[in-house]
């Protein structure tokens, strides 16, 4: 549900915005939260499949042509379980910051890139620091509720 | 084992979902039905996005609108400066034609005969009189700047009182507000104008010149600029020190 509501909130700032402003990708910081609490099981499975279904939706959306986020989704997912997988549990409370922040930027650059990438377009500095603008509040925002949260979990 | 177990199916779930990605990138550029999926789906979503839509709109017309107002207002501020200085030349004209006795606008000029020291910024004597034309009431300029007008005419000289006298109190306008009030002096040097209401935007350096609501003098003359303001009282009416254009130390010849 919470996927749901922050990619509906991604779609409303697009459309405020006039469709040409980069977005910060919610939705996929949504997912990247919800992964870094994920104890590795079967169940992070959703990610993929929801990470997929978000960006084919996306792409239908802005793009009208289905596969371009659908991608970047799904390639996002699949870096952040196989980067977090690669560190114990019990170390994942404790002095990964950068990491954290790394797989959460990697979120937001990754797929408004992807299309460029493909398609050929030009990925300069001013693309790279209007993301940027836009992006990183929210980038910090996520990582402060993330923080907070691991912070709470020691308490208990 | 139950870690490389998930690890596997991560792998496999991913990758079905890569090729399937790019499955649908390849054919669906060749498929006409993707074009309705696209529509469909736009409309669907019209619905949740129609709050945005009304506030981009919303949006946009207050950033238009400002826009236009700044564009507006200094418009208005040229045109008031512009119509500032047509007053001023029109007033030059017009006093031309009733103060002047001949066709030509030209000024005439008297020199100072006595300024005595006990009235000093009261009065002064010029020598020009009834034969020179010179009627009661008629404006005296110095450096084309008002300072003062005749009182008394005797057929070769006349007496004119000063704007720094005390009963020398005339309507003025500030140029840039068009706030209206009277000049009057205090008849020891200094020029006011008082009964502007306070928190009117009035400046230092805006111009000052004789209103068009005076009987005896032709609106538009120049007098000074506003210097400072002297007070701001509880009637809710500022005074402020006009500083004179015309230098009223050091002429000793005035021009009519």
């Amino acid at each position: 549900m919470l996927l749901v509501i922050l990619w509906l909130i991604q779609d409303f700032l697009t459309v405020f915005g006039g469709g040409g402003m980069q977005v910060p990708g919610l939705f996929m910081l949504g997912i990247v939260y919800k992964l870094l609490f994920d104890d590795g099981s079967d169940d992070s499975l959703w990610a993929i499949w929801a990470a997929f279904a978000g960006g084919i939706l996306w792409d239908l959306r802005w793009v009208g042509i289905p596969g371009f986020f659908t991608l970047a989704h799904v390639i996002v997912v699949l870096i952040v379980l196989q980067v977090w997988g690669m560190i114990p549990p019990q170390a994942r409370d404790s002095g990964n910051t950068i990491i954290v922040f790394m797989l959460m930027e990697l979120s937001q650059l990754l797929p408004p890139m992807l299309p460029v990438l493909i398609l050929g377009g030009n990925i300069g500095w001013t693309f790279f620091l209007i993301q940027q603008a836009y992006s990183l509040p929210a980038i910090l925002f996520t990582m402060y509720i993330y923080l907070k949260r691991v912070k709470d979990s020691k308490k208990v | 084992m139950d870690n490389t177990r998930n690890n596997t199916r991560q792998w496999v779930h991913g990758l079905t979902a890569l090729i399937l990605g790019l499955f649908l990138l390849g054919i669906s550029s060749s498929l006409g039905v993707v074009k309705n999926i696209v529509d469909l789906w736009g409309t669907l979503l019209s619905v949740p996005e129609y709050p945005a839509v009304v506030m981009r709109e919303i949006y946009l017309d207050w950033r238009a609108w400002t826009r236009d107002k700044n564009s507006l207002n200094r418009e208005v501020k040229q045109l008031r400066e512009e119509n500032a200085q047509l007053r001023i030349e029109l007033a030059k004209l017009t006093s031309g034609k009733i103060y002047s006795d001949d066709k030509n606008s030209e000024s005439k000029t008297a020199r100072v005969t006595l300024r005595a020291p006990m009235s000093w910024w009261n009065e002064i004597r010029i020598d020009r009189g009834e034969v020179d034309k010179i009627t009661q009431g008629l404006p005296v300029f110095y450096n084309g700047y008002l300072i003062g007008r005749v009182s008394t005419v005797s057929s070769m000289s006349s007496w004119a009182e000063l704007i720094t006298s005390p009963s020398f109190m005339i309507p003025a306008v500030i140029e840039e507000t068009r706030e209206l009030g009277v000049v009057v002096g205090d008849g020891n040097g200094t020029v006011l104008m008082r009964y502007i209401p306070a928190g009117r935007g009035v400046k230092d350096g805006m111009k000052v010149s004789t209103a068009m609501i005076g009987e005896q003098l032709p609106p538009g003359l120049p007098i000074g600029k506003i210097a400072s303001e002297v007070s701001s009282g509880s009637d809710g009416y500022a005074t402020y020190r006009i500083d004179p254009g015309a230098d009223l130390s050091r002429f000793y010849t005035v021009s009519y």
